[in-house]
């Protein structure tokens, strides 16, 4: 659940969930929304994933470099994510997917990098609310 | 904001302006530039690299300044060697993009008739690589060699002639480089990559040399009015993105060691001389060299295609290549002094002077070739590094046009295939691996190319050599 922000150069995303854990579960969702076509992905395997960060803020974009990275360097899309654990410094999650091929699986952008950005990631009435520039 | 028109090129802000500010914030930008510039945050960019500690000289701003994550892309900032530090904001995510131009023996219009074949097998030859590996297969110590040897590694191992080298910025291979300092998330991101182009806003373009403003200059380097050329824009991939993300999640937790503090967290650096300053240059300059061995590679697959469709005697020779986001140790007179700086050039190209020893001996007494890349649609432009540039703006110049229009404004009541038409009824044929990499790179999403040509050549920083104009483009 996300909706893309407007930049001059690049793009961004704005996330929300219910929780902590929601939010980042539905912000890497957007970041391989906007990379690959995702109904070309199968949840077939499942994929441990973890991220640390000094802040709140830099726990979102080391998380999101990992998405990014099993994409790019693992090449492996995953279409859903399950967070099983946020305490300050550390996430761990699931990954659901498969490995990328290019006869079934459709790019659409190359995500260069996770950028700090006029990041946000806040509280708001309805839950948790994550904006995020990526550089492409 | 307070902004001082200096002459009808340049602008200044002074560094009272904003608290924090160690020196001025210079703008080359006419009038009009300037008042699109204004539109987003690059200024204010601009203003924030100006507090970094260390900056010698001015905050500089080409005219095709565009906001980007802390440092704007296409603006330079030089600090002291010993006092200043080093920011991975200030190179890019994606380091040594750059632009190489390759000249052939056919003219433009012996190479129209077959453009759709000749586009076709440079799409099957040269990959976007947003799929599968790359053509060039290589193993872990082999990327490593690549890492520290650049171009010369590749034409070493049949990619190349060895004049290629010779005619690109730091001979492909920069020195420094060190292939220890890049992590093996970037090395396993970049070694299935080596041959391919990437996509956004990278390219490769057949081009025809629809003027030359300078003959002697275009002589030296083999060009004339009606040759077909080729304009090859990418940078390093997986690897140098990685390499970036490394460092700035390295930098951003150090950086209170030094304490440092920033009005932009995106502004994350530390001295150059610490052990972290050190380690980033040494993974930059691999991953450069990452870059330049990309380059090189791509332009022997495109001998291959050309030789495909045109046969054995047609020639591609190298005219230059030049990288637009780097981080470089460079001498330069600054108030009267000669003083070692780093120089952060972030989509912002070199462009040293006639007479510059770093310059090949048959471009000497010309200066040095700077490429700049339109858009798709427009034209790109050669020109030659000018002395203005050594004394203005650390031998520096702008990299291409910027952009005007974010990507989805760019896509809003077009669709792909009317415009892969009227491209095609100016005589212009696209093959795109994405529908999205047609749309989001149409001529209206970017500045005027001419008009920031017009701006750096009036400011004395380079001077006009030649105007091309694509014919065939290949894109991701």
């Amino acid at each position: 659940m996300f909706e893309v922000l407007e930049h001059t150069a690049d793009i961004g995303f704005r996330a929300r969930g219910r929780t902590l854990e929601g939010v980042f579960e539905s912000a890497a969702e957007a970041l391989v929304a906007l990379a690959l076509e995702v109904d070309d992905i199968a949840a077939r395997e499942c994929y441990t994933l973890a991220a640390e960060g000094e802040d709140l803020e830099s726990l979102l974009v080391n998380w999101l470099s990992e998405v990014l990275y099993w994409l790019d360097g693992r090449r492996v899309g995953l279409r859903r994510f399950e967070v099983k654990e946020i305490t300050s410094g550390r996430v761990a999650a699931e990954g659901f997917g498969e490995p990328l091929g290019p006869a079934h699986h459709r790019a659409k952008l190359v995500v260069k990098g996770v950028t700090y950005h006029q990041l946000r990631i806040v509280q708001d009435e309805r839950g948790w609310v994550a904006e995020v520039y990526l550089d492409i | 904001m307070n902004l001082e028109r200096i002459d009808a090129v340049r602008v200044r802000i002074p560094r009272e302006e904003q608290r924090g500010m160690r020196s001025d914030v210079i703008v080359y930008a006419s009038e009009a530039i300037i008042e699109q510039i204004r539109k987003d945050l690059s200024l204010e960019q601009a203003m924030n690299v100006a507090t970094l500690p260390g900056i010698v000289g001015a905050s500089l701003a080409m005219p095709d300044i565009h906001q980007g994550y802390g440092f704007p892309i296409g603006g330079v900032a030089a600090m002291d060697w010993e006092t200043g530090v080093v920011s991975p904001g200030g190179v890019g995510f994606d380091i040594n993009c750059g632009v190489r131009l390759v000249r052939t023996t056919l003219a433009a219009e012996e190479v129209r008739p077959r453009m759709r074949e000749l586009v076709d097998q440079v799409f099957r030859d040269v990959p976007c690589g947003t799929g599968g590996e790359g053509p060039v297969r290589i193993n872990k110590p082999q990327l490593d060699q690549v890492l520290a040897k650049g171009a010369e590694w590749m034409v070493e191992n049949g990619y190349g002639e060895p004049r290629d080298a010779e005619f690109t910025e730091e001979r492909g291979r920069m020195e420094g480089a060190d292939p220890g300092q890049v992590s093996e998330r970037a090395k396993e991101r970049g070694r299935p990559q080596l041959g391919t182009l990437g996509s956004g806003n990278h390219f490769l373009e057949i081009q025809r040399v629809e003027r030359v403003f300078d003959t002697e200059a275009a002589r030296a380097m083999g060009m004339e009015e009606g040759q077909a050329v080729v304009l090859i824009h990418c940078g390093s991939r997986g690897l140098g993105h990685q390499v970036c993300t490394d460092y700035l999640a390295q930098m951003g937790a150090a950086m209170k060691r030094y304490q440092i503090t920033l009005p932009d967290r995106q502004l994350a650096c530390v001295p150059i001389h610490s052990p972290e300053g050190q380690a980033y240059l040494g993974a930059m300059r691999a991953a450069a060299n990452f870059a330049w061995a990309n380059r090189q590679a791509i332009l022997h697959f495109l001998r291959g295609s050309f030789e495909r469709i045109f046969g054995r005697q047609v020639r591609l020779d190298l005219v230059y290549d030049v990288c637009h986001n780097i981080a470089k140790r460079e001498r330069h007179r600054v108030e009267g002094e000669v003083r070692d700086v780093l120089v952060h050039r972030k989509g912002a190209t070199r462009a040293f002077p006639p007479g510059h020893r770093d310059l090949p001996d048959s471009y000497r007494h010309i200066g040095q070739p700077v490429l700049i890349p339109g858009s798709m649609g427009t034209a790109s432009w050669v020109l030659t590094g000018a002395e203005g540039a050594m004394q203005e703006t650390f031998g520096s110049v702008c990299h291409g046009a910027g952009r005007l229009m974010s990507r989805t404004a760019a896509r809003q009541g077009r669709n792909a295939r009317e415009v892969q038409k009227r491209l095609e009824e100016q005589g212009i044929l696209v093959r795109s691996e994405t529908r999205d990499g047609i749309l989001e790179e149409v001529p209206e999403a970017y500045k005027d190319v001419d008009e920031v040509i017009e701006v750096v050549h009036q400011a004395g920083l380079a001077c006009k050599v030649a105007r091309l104009r694509p014919m065939g483009v290949i894109k991701g």
